[in-house]
């Protein structure tokens, strides 16, 4: 036996090794100009403002070493820290509201509905579209006397300056991009949904559960993972958002609706390469961090 | 009236050509310099589709056959950014259109090359300076150097409907306490106390429109020595309480978005409106309609006349590598007939005292019912005052934009909305 078990390995070690060298000889050549356009578009652009967070390089004459004067001055720009604000409350607002509609649209779907297919695309579509055309789209519909307004009227209750008063500015932003992305969230659901086995839900209903425990207990559990991706994915993208921000408000009013990427993005645009970056790197940090947590979370449960 | 623009381009065209035609070499733009300036000169323009400069540069490469002209054409945002870190990289166009706004930070960090070497101070075989107002000499000047020569300029006088408001037997008004009385008089509501629906003039938030009541009532940004911010002394709390009181007195709509703008008008939900020569040519084009029904007077104005001055600057960035026939393109373009086109292809008003009295220019307009509303802007450039030079001014412009917004959305009093702005600014100018 133990002749018999060893032999294929002493056979397999040496032409697995002959393959690999002579797969590099051919590969390397092959990956070489993906990896090189990644190095210089990539990875040198990240080392660079990460040395440029360290100075004032502001792009036109040669940067001088600040040491962590960026950093410490963000900490005490009040508009960095309501950009921060800001970003959260949209994180927040986006991610509560966001996934649960995709959950409940997915179970509606998932419930044999004649035109799956259908209503699948049409749930989808606004995701296909550029944030530019949501965007403008939606300011349209929320201007003083635009479509949301006007049905608000019918029912006798006068609509606020949505975009232009900073108390609902952001509010309305992050509804309109929970309408530009749900569907994204109900494709990926109802996926799931149906990679559930059905004996899983015949066992429950042996055993006596209802519609709700089963749902607890054989759909929640087997659509973790895939909470856990729209979470990791939905967090990253809300803490980057800038698109809907520059075309529906600009920042404002007030700041209002001045997030992370947005404030940095202004940053660049005066030219304040160094701050710019700085906050570029607070932001990649953050990311880092709750991306860890989120996954060490999910391993814990599962 | 497109028939009518057409002709126009066509007739100045014509003469265009019969003068270069009829012109000696050394009168041409450039005089001895063209025997000297050959190769190419690349050219940066951030002008857009209505771009002037391509019809001008097309009759100068045919006089100027030795010379190449290299024509790139940017987006305003796009040119903003890539401009100064192609200057930087050595990279830099012979001559570039700029925003005057950009003109601080550009110079500052010593982007922008000094004029004077290359055209030792002439201009078409005339000195350049008598050929510019006085308040465009200045914004030319950055810390002693000639940085840029105007193309267009830009500043504000009020446009209003003349065909409602002679209905409705109003005055044009000339000082602000008329003009609050005008605009109320003017502005239809659909009950009292809203807002009006018709009719109303379009009070935008923004340092551009706030610094023409700040000018006028005699207050400055900045101290003279550009060290403190002084914008929250009395005449600049005035200005901004005057702005409130437009929304709250008088027939005002607080009208944030510059790009619904025009949505505005066509809707007839503006009446009125303060802006630059530049909306002319928006007018014309967005709300054709409306010809006949326009006019365009002085800004009613407080204690004395003034605006902002801005525009577009013709470059030669350091590091230029043709600097001696990019002078020669810069001097073609700023010849009048060829500034001519800054209005027939671009609506926008041409910078050189010469091109203020084209016939063309002065000629009666009848999309604003037959008036010559350039006479107005010309005006209103003899006493207008460039923003201030220094090369934090977008930190200082956007405290002063949220300080401007936060009263007129009744959030906090001026005096403390501009102690605010100044405090930024000073933080800004490292104070």
């Amino acid at each position: 036996m133990a002749r018999i078990s060893s032999a294929p390995r002493e056979v397999r070690r040496p032409s697995r090794t002959a393959g690999r060298s002579g797969q590099g000889k051919v590969a390397l050549p092959l990956v070489a100009p993906a990896m090189i356009l990644t190095a210089v578009f990539f990875f040198v652009p990240m080392i660079l403002s990460l040395v440029w967070s360290f100075t004032t390089y502001n792009g036109m004459i040669p940067a001088t070493w600040n040491g962590v004067t960026n950093y410490t001055d963000l900490a005490s720009d009040s508009v960095f820290r309501t950009a921060i604000w800001n970003t959260a409350v949209y994180a927040v607002v986006t991610l509560a509201i966001g996934p649960a509609l995709g959950l409940g649209t997915a179970l509606l779907l998932n419930r044999g509905v004649r035109a799956q297919g259908v209503f699948r695309s049409i749930f989808f579509l606004p995701v296909t579209l550029s944030l530019v055309v949501v965007g403008t789209m939606w300011k349209v519909l929320l201007a003083d006397d635009g479509f949301i307004n006007q049905c608000l009227a019918l029912v006798g209750v006068q609509g606020p300056s949505w975009l232009n008063d900073p108390s609902t500015s952001l509010l309305a932003v992050s509804l309109a991009s929970v309408w530009a992305g749900f569907g994204f969230e109900t494709v990926i659901f109802l996926a799931a949904l149906q990679g559930v086995p059905r004996d899983l839900y015949e066992a429950a209903a042996l055993d006596g559960a209802g519609r709700y425990r089963s749902f607890r207990a054989v759909t929640m559990p087997a659509l973790r993972p895939t909470l856990v991706f729209v979470y990791v994915v939905g967090i990253i993208g809300s803490l980057q958002v800038y698109d809907q921000m520059y075309v529906m408000t600009r920042g404002g009013p007030l700041k209002s609706t001045t997030t992370i990427v947005y404030y940095l993005m202004e940053r660049f645009q005066r030219f304040d390469l160094g701050t710019a970056s700085a906050a570029a790197y607070v932001l990649v940090v953050v990311l880092a961090l709750l991306s860890a947590v989120q996954l060490k979370l999910a391993r814990r449960n599962s | 009236m497109k028939t009518s623009g057409k002709a126009l381009s066509i007739g100045l065209l014509t003469s265009a050509l019969f003068l270069a035609g009829c012109s000696s070499p050394s009168d041409s733009g450039g005089g001895e310099a063209s025997s000297s300036a050959s190769g190419t000169v690349t050219v940066w323009d951030y002008y857009g589709e209505a771009t002037p400069l391509k019809a001008s540069i097309e009759e100068f490469s045919e006089a100027h056959p030795e010379i190449t002209v290299d024509y790139q054409a940017f987006d305003y945002e796009s040119l903003h950014s890539k401009f100064p870190v192609a200057v930087a990289a050595g990279e830099a166009p012979d001559l570039a259109t700029v925003d005057m706004t950009w003109i601080p930070s550009l110079a500052a960090n010593g982007l922008l090359g000094d004029l004077a070497d290359v055209s030792q101070g002439m201009l078409n075989g005339e000195p350049l300076e008598d050929q510019y107002s006085d308040g465009a000499n200045e914004a030319m000047h950055y810390d002693g150097q000639l940085v840029t020569a105007l193309y267009d300029f830009d500043a504000y006088a009020l446009y209003y409907r003349k065909d409602v408001l002679d209905a409705k037997g109003i005055d044009v008004p000339a000082t602000w306490d008329e003009f609050i009385d005008a605009t109320a008089a003017m502005a239809e509501r659909p009950s009292d106390g809203a807002a009006p629906t018709k009719y109303g003039f379009a009070v935008q938030p923004d340092t551009f429109h706030y610094s023409q009541y700040l000018f006028q009532n005699g207050g400055s940004i900045l101290d003279s020595d550009l060290q403190e911010a002084v914008v929250n002394e009395d005449a600049g709390v005035e200005a901004l309480d005057y702005m409130q009181s437009l929304l709250t007195e008088g027939g005002g709509i607080y009208w944030p978005d510059a790009s619904t703008q025009i949505a505005g008008i066509k809707s007839e939900q503006i009446g009125m409106f303060i802006n630059g020569p530049y909306m002319m040519g928006v007018l014309k084009a967005g709300v054709p309609e409306q010809s006949g029904d326009w006019a365009v007077a002085p800004a009613p104005i407080g204690e004395q006349e003034g605006s902002y001055l801005g525009g577009t600057g013709l470059v030669i960035p350091t590091g230029a590598k043709n600097s001696t026939a990019a002078w020669e393109l810069a001097q073609w373009l700023l010849q009048p007939d060829q500034q001519a086109y800054v209005y027939t292809a671009a609506g926008a008003a041409p910078a050189t005292n010469a091109a203020l009295e084209l016939p063309a220019l002065s000629a009666s307009d009848p999309y604003f019912g037959g008036q010559a509303p350039f006479s107005v802007f010309k005006d209103a450039m003899a006493t207008a005052t460039h923003f201030p030079y220094v090369a934090t001014w977008g930190d200082i412009d956007s405290a002063i934009a949220d300080g401007v917004t936060s009263v007129l959305l009744g959030k906090e009093s001026a005096q403390s909305a501009l102690d605010s702005a100044a405090q930024t600014a000073n933080a800004a100018l490292g104070g």
